[in-house]
């Protein structure tokens, strides 16, 4: 029962995490807040569900695939709507505004496209379940895990020990300096945009076979990974994935030992404590050195 | 000629900020921008360096035209800039700060950077090498792996300064470097530019400290209200008679 109740808290963890990255990655990119987060998690499982099931491509693949869409999707968004707006100086508060509006149109474009009722994934592994520690648990929850804290890493690699990494952390600390040291800092901003979306679609896509694919399988898990983002530490990139696996084990284990009625209004409690206690978040900006 | 500017005009509403400037500097030279507060020198240089793009006219570098192009273009041109307040990247470490100055010229694609190639390795060790070279030129070596943000007021201006250097530009613009510093500071800046010099960078540099500049400038080129006033070595423009107006007659000094 507790390692049960423990890897499905890490599940949605992972995904509030992955969620998460993106708001912190965002804002620290532009200073911005983009409720369209939780809407590409439900596009991700769409698309993930679309070039698996329907079209028959392996899971690796369409997983790929899925990805791609999405960072494609959140740079045009940067570029056709975001950008568009700040260049007009308009004052970030409609710019966050505006991503609500995205917000809706996609929700709205996906109900179109695909369907309101309730889709599932066939299976994926030949395997069904893994046996941990004399528990039988769901593959798909195993790989969701994996795949979350690998796609973790790699963003962490990525920002840290690459060129390209380096020139998005220099843009989003000083624009102005950036583009000083030949750094195009509106190609960085889009990509920031970009690999926010593509994590969101990933933890649809991984989360889909689990939960059921659904039009508001997002809204829900994006309001919830932007209060991980915040316990976090809203803005630092550790402090997001951490932020986000505390609020999916806690919900889960009040989910389970409680009662599932209590578990939103203990998770946005625990949201409102910190915010009380300490607004900055577990990881402090301004203590953690980046 | 390394940077021919010719006529550039630049406009806020009504007021003509750049107003039909032409200014042309040799390369292996210090070349110099004074004039009152509010002469338009900083939007001047902002033109050069893609912040702002000019109304009309045209600026060449090295023969090419570069009006209009965007920041990180002119920087991969080989313009370099400082600002007049300090723009450092805080947070990362000294070595760091060099390390993203070095962005334009590095070679491994994003793929190569991202697998960690054995090539990309080996970029980056030449890179820390001459990150390395780079501090120890304004002696900042000691500083290498502390946070940009805890250095001194002189010595965060001596590494933007470096940081701008490791694009390897053909001109490094300097804006208002002397800002801040004690009269030592002052006396090894002025001795750094020289150093500077000596790489093979031509120098362009906005200051108000009127002795430095008459000291380390060979050629100075004198703004007010957003014209040319004068230019000339700084004994004919100091002997200027509309020069010696533009300063003491003026109400804004």
């Amino acid at each position: 029962m507790f390692l049960q109740i423990l890897i499905s808290g890490f599940v949605l963890g992972c995904v509030y995490g992955l969620i998460a990255l993106g708001y912190s990655l965002i804002y620290k990119s532009s200073g911005l807040m983009n409720f369209v987060q939780g809407d590409v998690l439900t596009l991700g499982a769409f698309l993930g569900y679309t070039f698996f099931s329907l079209l028959k491509l392996p899971y690796l693949v369409s997983l790929i695939l899925t990805v791609l869409v999405a960072f494609l999707f959140g740079m045009a968004m940067e570029h056709f709507v975001i950008g568009k707006l700040l260049k007009k100086n308009v004052l970030a508060i409609y710019v966050v505004l505006a991503t609500i509006a995205v917000q809706y149109i996609l929700q709205n474009s996906i109900q179109g496209i695909w369907s309101t009722k309730m889709l599932s994934y066939p299976q994926i592994f030949s395997v069904s379940s893994i046996k941990i520690a004399g528990v039988s648990i769901q593959t798909e929850s195993v790989f969701c895990i994996f795949m979350s804290f690998l796609c973790m890493a790699g963003l962490q690699i990525f920002m840290k020990h690459t060129r390209f990494g380096t020139a998005m952390r220099a843009s989003a600390m000083d624009a102005k300096a950036a583009q000083a040291c030949g750094i195009n800092t509106s190609l960085s901003t889009g990509i920031s945009w970009g690999i926010a979306a593509g994590m969101a679609a990933l933890a649809g896509i991984l989360l889909g076979p689990i939960y059921g694919v659904f039009i508001m399988l997002g809204s829900t898990i994006g309001r919830k990974g932007f209060a991980g983002a915040i316990m976090g530490g809203y803005g630092n990139l550790i402090g997001a994935i951490v932020g986000g696996i505390l609020l999916g084990v806690t919900e889960t284990f009040v989910a389970g030992y409680l009662s599932s009625t209590y578990k939103d209004m203990i998770a946005y409690a625990l949201l409102l404590l910190f915010l009380f206690v300490k607004p900055t978040g577990i990881f402090n900006e301004r203590a953690i050195s980046e | 000629m390394l940077l021919e500017i010719d006529n550039l005009c630049l406009s806020f509403g009504g007021l003509k900020a750049t107003n039909d400037v032409t200014m042309h500097m040799e390369g292996g030279k210090i070349n110099g921008i004074i004039g009152p507060n509010g002469a338009g020198k900083t939007t001047f240089f902002n033109q050069i360096s893609g912040v702002y793009k000019p109304d009309s006219g045209t600026i060449k570098f090295d023969g090419k035209r570069i009006d209009g192009l965007k920041p990180y273009q002119i920087n991969e041109a080989g313009i370099a800039r400082t600002y007049q307040v300090i723009n450092l990247f805080k947070k990362m470490t000294v070595m760091e700060n060099v390390m993203v100055g070095m962005h334009p010229r590095l070679k491994s694609g994003f793929f190569a950077s991202t697998l960690h190639t054995k090539k990309q390795r080996e970029e980056e060790k030449t890179i820390r090498e001459k990150a390395m070279d780079l501090l120890r030129f304004v002696g900042l070596e000691d500083y290498a792996n502390e946070q940009a943000g805890s250095l001194s007021y002189g010595q965060q201006r001596l590494l933007e300064i470096v940081r701008g250097l490791a694009s390897d530009p053909k001109l490094i613009l300097l804006d208002e470097p002397a800002a801040g510093m004690n009269s030592t500071e002052k006396v090894e800046l002025n001795y750094l530019l020289h150093r500077i010099l000596d790489r093979g960078v031509t120098i362009l540099i906005v200051e108000h400290d009127m002795k430095l500049m008459m000291g380390v400038c060979d050629r100075i080129f004198v703004l007010n209200y957003g014209k040319k006033l004068a230019e000339g070595t700084p004994e004919e423009v100091q002997k200027n008679p509309e020069v010696i107006a533009a300063y003491l007659g003026g109400d804004e000094t």
